[in-house]
């Protein structure tokens, strides 16, 4: 126990290191189990941080790319979750507003192959050196980001009594302009 | 068959390749041989994480529950598990007690259903029809005390939906005291019948090292010797309170992981005695909080393995985003380790021992 709570410090530590930022904190469910969370200040940092977990045996859980307010906007910031001896570790990537980019963690983590290209596919974030950038779930006929432009049959049934389907049409008018 | 050496591309699904659900494998095969897997999928894929953020944090409930049918009860748990840690609700224990006799009576019937459908894949229709009756006491538990053989609509968030009479739990107890004997016979007869061995036992293999490479969980895991449980390595619900062993067996083939299932059922059902004789008294729900902006994970032990979810919530009833990882999405690329070098007949029965599913896979 005590050797498992003096590994745990010294991931946070050197984790804290690589992300350059600082900012970190910690949260805990109501049963005692811990949440670190990380945020790295750019996206170079992704590979150290993942190399450093990689090399204490941790193991990638899950990838969540957000946007802070809708998803159906262009996203800001990807969330990479590890899981040692019971306790999670999160990484949060800042991206690049105009042109998302983050590089691929695969060759450090071979199940961050799926999550990856679902992000390229779903989500449009560019992963640089992906080994197998093939599409997962869409077809290559589509284009990326086709998802984005479908009009969700609640907004377009509601058109009669919500004003959702005209403001949806204006945003799109937008982007065209 | 001699091809002299050939290779040729075989195409295998999209429909019944080893379930009713749609995957396509292009298979590389040198005669019967099977060289090379890939795998399309993506035909059923619904969107349900952009419809999470379109719905408030009460119906998402409902909705997480729908993501997969054999695992729905976990879903709606976990979801709320993360809900509950965003907004730092503390669930009563009555509430955590019944929330793991939900799960694991849902854990028996899934464990079951894939060891039937193993048998159906064999060929052994006496089997298949045999553990499907045994499976379907559990599904008269799930009707009974529930209202339902599929969703329970068991969790809410701050606890339970419905609270489980004294009459019910004595009923539950005497119905898994009339499965026990059943299971034990279906136990006995998937390690020593010739037929199911001579299927499953040395095929399908995933060595350790790539259990470990691939980052595979549940039974899948367990079955090539590594020991992970959610439930034991980060312990939630009523869980810490409970006795129960996790089950790991080295012999990394089909046979191997099947043994992981048959035996959890008998863990599951220690689980179940322990909540029904062991439940406290009091509330089952606990009040819901002020949504502020934050964000939370959570994570449990489904039957196919471990559920992850993230939630971030933006100060509104609907979440920002909420973004899950089902077990099965983990275990989809071990197949291309377990069916190398495998015969094109065996890929049905290897397709099924990781327990795939494909709609909550997609989502």
């Amino acid at each position: 126990m005590q050797k498992d709570i003096q590994s745990d410090a010294r991931i946070i530590e050197n984790l804290t290191l690589c992300s350059e930022t600082g900012m970190v904190h910690h949260t805990a469910d109501s049963f005692g189990n811990a949440f670190h969370w990380f945020r790295l200040g750019t996206p170079r940092h992704l590979t150290r941080a993942a190399a450093l977990l990689r090399d204490v045996g941790a193991r990638l859980c899950m990838a969540t790319a957000y946007n802070r307010r809708q998803l159906s906007e262009p996203m800001q910031e990807v969330c990479y979750h590890f899981e040692l001896g019971g306790v999670v570790y999160n990484l949060t990537v800042t991206l690049n507003g105009e042109w998302p980019v983050v590089p691929s963690i695969t060759h450090l983590f071979a199940n961050a192959d799926w999550h990856e290209r679902e992000m390229m596919e779903l989500y449009g974030i560019n992963v640089t050196d992906h080994p197998n950038p093939r599409r997962l779930f869409l077809d290559e006929e589509f284009d990326e980001g086709i998802l984005n432009q479908a009009v969700p049959l609640s907004i377009m049934m509601n058109g009669a009594c919500t004003t959702d389907l005209w403001e949806r049409i204006l945003k799109d008018r937008e982007k065209l302009s | 068959m001699n091809t002299g050496g050939r290779s040729f591309s075989m195409p295998l699904g999209p429909v019944h390749v080893a379930l009713e659900e749609p995957v396509y494998f292009h298979l590389t095969v040198e005669g019967e041989t099977i060289r090379k897997v890939e795998l399309t999928s993506g035909h059923v894929h619904r969107g349900m994480e952009a419809m999470a953020t379109q719905r408030n944090l009460t119906k998402n409930t409902t909705l997480t529950e729908r993501v997969c049918s054999l695992c729905s009860n976990s879903h709606s748990f976990t979801y709320c598990m993360a809900v509950e840690n965003v907004l730092g609700i503390n669930i009563p224990q009555r509430a955590r007690y019944l929330r793991v006799l939900a799960e694991e009576i849902k854990r028996v019937a899934s464990h079951l259903f894939n060891t039937a459908i193993q048998a159906h894949i064999i060929g052994f229709k006496s089997l298949f029809m045999h553990t499907m009756e045994v499976r379907e006491m559990i599904q008269d538990v799930k009707e009974t005390v529930y209202g339902n053989r599929m969703n329970l609509a068991q969790n809410c968030i701050g606890g339970v939906k419905c609270d489980v009479t004294p009459e019910l739990l004595k009923y539950i107890l005497g119905m898994v005291d009339k499965m026990e004997p059943g299971v034990e016979e279906i136990r006995e007869l998937y390690s020593s019948n010739s037929m199911v061995l001579g299927r499953t036992k040395g095929l399908g293999l995933l060595p350790k090292e790539d259990a470990l490479r691939l980052g595979v969980v549940g039974p899948v895991a367990r079955g090539s010797g590594l020991k992970m449980d959610v439930r034991k390595d980060s312990p939630y619900a009523a869980y810490p309170d409970l006795e129960f062993e996790t089950i790991v067996s080295d012999g990394c083939c089909i046979h191997s992981r099947t043994t992981v299932r048959l035996h959890e059922i008998f863990e599951s059902f220690r689980l179940i005695r322990q909540c029904c004789e062991c439940v406290p008294d009091g509330a089952t729900t606990a009040s819901m909080r002020q949504i502020r902006s934050a964000e939370a994970c959570a994570r449990t032990e489904a039957p196919r393995g471990e559920v992850f979810y993230y939630i971030r919530t933006n100060g509104t009833d609907r979440p920002g985003r909420l973004k899950w990882r089902v077990p099965s999405y983990m275990n989809w690329e071990a197949l291309g380790v377990m069916m190398k070098d495998c015969k094109v007949a065996d890929a049905a029965l290897i397709t099924n021992s990781i327990d795939p599913c494909v709609s909550c896979t997609e989502r």
